[in-house]
């Protein structure tokens, strides 16, 4: 059954909301409770992940819209958000948390924002236009822009200790959408 | 229980109040708090589009006793509302730049109210945590309720002389959490506890005021009946101020509504 015309928050036209299937990914210290998602360790090594892992999609444009507070961080490079190139087997963007949550930054170390507020709760969407760009908004302002290759994607989003990152991490995600065109 | 103190821990121990205890109170029950309404002379939010996907707010107005505002937006008329940023007093003007084109932006404010603890001045020492100190747990980051001996709670305004109409909400000094304490964890990092004497608060905001700046801002919003939280340091905030707010969310202001257009893309 198709899904309803939703209204979209970026680029209007064309868009429907869709309903992705995901798996919940708890690998080392991660444990997922709904869209609570803890690291309970400060461990500097291995996988420590609680993600939610969102089915695969190929060409077309996606949006992804969520809102997530920072409950609590004890450690830094906490990634919260993945589009993974799963063609590339790799991240392709991330967006991740520094210093205790007070700050926000994606791969490739261009800083979001200077003024984080733990405890806060922030807005994220991302428009993934697969083949040509990927943007993040985050409280509504374009902070990102990269060019994007075809091929295969997925998305994440929980708490995620990246190379250079340790938690202990709380991230409460909600009001998770999608939609595509 | 408390982790045990470091050896080499700094801790800094402020009164604020006569008669309080130094330890962490336990939670009250919870009352409802009274809310202070608009008035007319409160702050008139207007707004304006500067090119199609920029957007500057301005207000007028007081909101007497207020301890500062909160800016929300929202791209759907019934929300979800999320906080642009946390305002002091004499702030009148925002700017939320490259907007997502061709939708709806919905923009208020809310003014909050409620007495702050008693400072405390922290300086950590220089460098960056060790490896030692990474490797630590890090459990007393997490925003906590601490049981303590009980304590008197009061309302976090007094509405009792009128309505804010008249300009005579105020904030309640015995509201205002007791005992703040910082203790340095490591380079960057400093835990708080303090006594919760707010018996209706909305939460709480721990708020900083950097060496060399003028103000204090928000740096966590934390739940009501918190008593204990880990702040994480900026570099900037190697020598600090740092203080605690029980608060409640006054009533919204009017709300104003900008369509942006074509980015260009």
């Amino acid at each position: 059954m198709a899904a309803p015309a939703a209204r979209a928050e970026v680029e209007p036209g064309g868009w429907n909301a869709t309903s992705p299937s995901f798996t919940v990914q708890e690998r080392g210290c991660g444990q997922v409770d709904n869209l609570t998602f803890t690291l309970t360790c400060s461990t500097a090594s291995g996988d420590q992940r609680a993600e939610r892992r969102y089915a695969t999609y190929t060409g077309g444009t996606r949006q992804f819209e969520g809102y997530f507070r920072i409950a609590a961080m004890g450690g830094t490079r906490i990634s919260l958000k993945q589009t993974f190139n799963e063609s590339a087997s790799g991240p392709y963007f991330m967006l991740a948390a520094e210093r205790g949550g007070r700050l926000y930054a994606v791969h490739g170390g261009t800083t979001l924002s200077t003024a984080g507020t733990v405890g806060a709760t922030v807005r994220v969407n991302t428009v993934h236009q697969v083949g040509t760009s990927h943007r993040t908004y985050v409280n509504g302002s374009l902070k990102h822009t990269y060019s994007s290759p075809g091929g295969s994607f997925y998305d994440k989003f929980g708490a995620y200790r990246t190379d250079s990152g340790s938690g202990p991490a709380t991230v409460v995600w909600s009001n998770v959408k999608f939609w595509s065109k | 229980m408390l982790p045990r103190p470091r050896p080499a821990a700094l801790v800094v121990l402020v009164l604020a109040l006569a008669g309080c205890t130094a330890s962490p109170g336990a939670a009250p029950d919870r009352a409802r708090a009274a809310r202070p309404a608009p008035h007319a002379g409160g702050p008139v939010l207007t707004g304006k589009l500067d090119s199609p996907v920029d957007v500057t707010l301005r207000w007028t107005g007081d909101e007497p006793g207020a301890a500062g505002r909160v800016l929300e937006f929202a791209t759907e008329s019934t929300g979800p509302y999320t906080v642009l940023e946390f305002l002091a007093p004499g702030r009148t003007d925002f700017e939320h730049p490259d907007l997502m084109p061709h939708t709806p932006f919905f923009y208020r404010l809310r003014p909050y109210f409620g007495p702050a603890s008693a400072p405390v001045e922290v300086t950590l020492p220089p460098g960056e945590p060790t490896a030692k100190d990474q490797e630590d747990d890090h459990t007393w980051t997490a925003p906590r309720t601490l049981d303590g001996p009980p304590v008197t709670t009061h309302p976090v305004v007094d509405t009792s002389g009128g309505p804010l109409s008249a300009g005579r909400t105020r904030a309640v000094d015995a509201a205002a959490p007791g005992g703040l304490r910082a203790t340095v964890m490591h380079a960057a990092g400093i835990r708080f506890t303090w006594t919760d004497h707010a018996a209706d608060e909305d939460g709480f905001l721990l708020e900083a005021r950097p060496s060399g700046s003028g103000t204090y801002h928000p740096v966590a919003v934390l739940d009501p009946d918190i008593n204990s939280f880990g702040l994480i340091t900026l570099p900037e905030e190697k020598r600090a101020s740092y203080r605690v707010r029980a608060f409640v969310y006054g009533e919204q202001s009017n709300v104003v509504r900008l369509e942006t257009g074509s980015d260009g893309r």
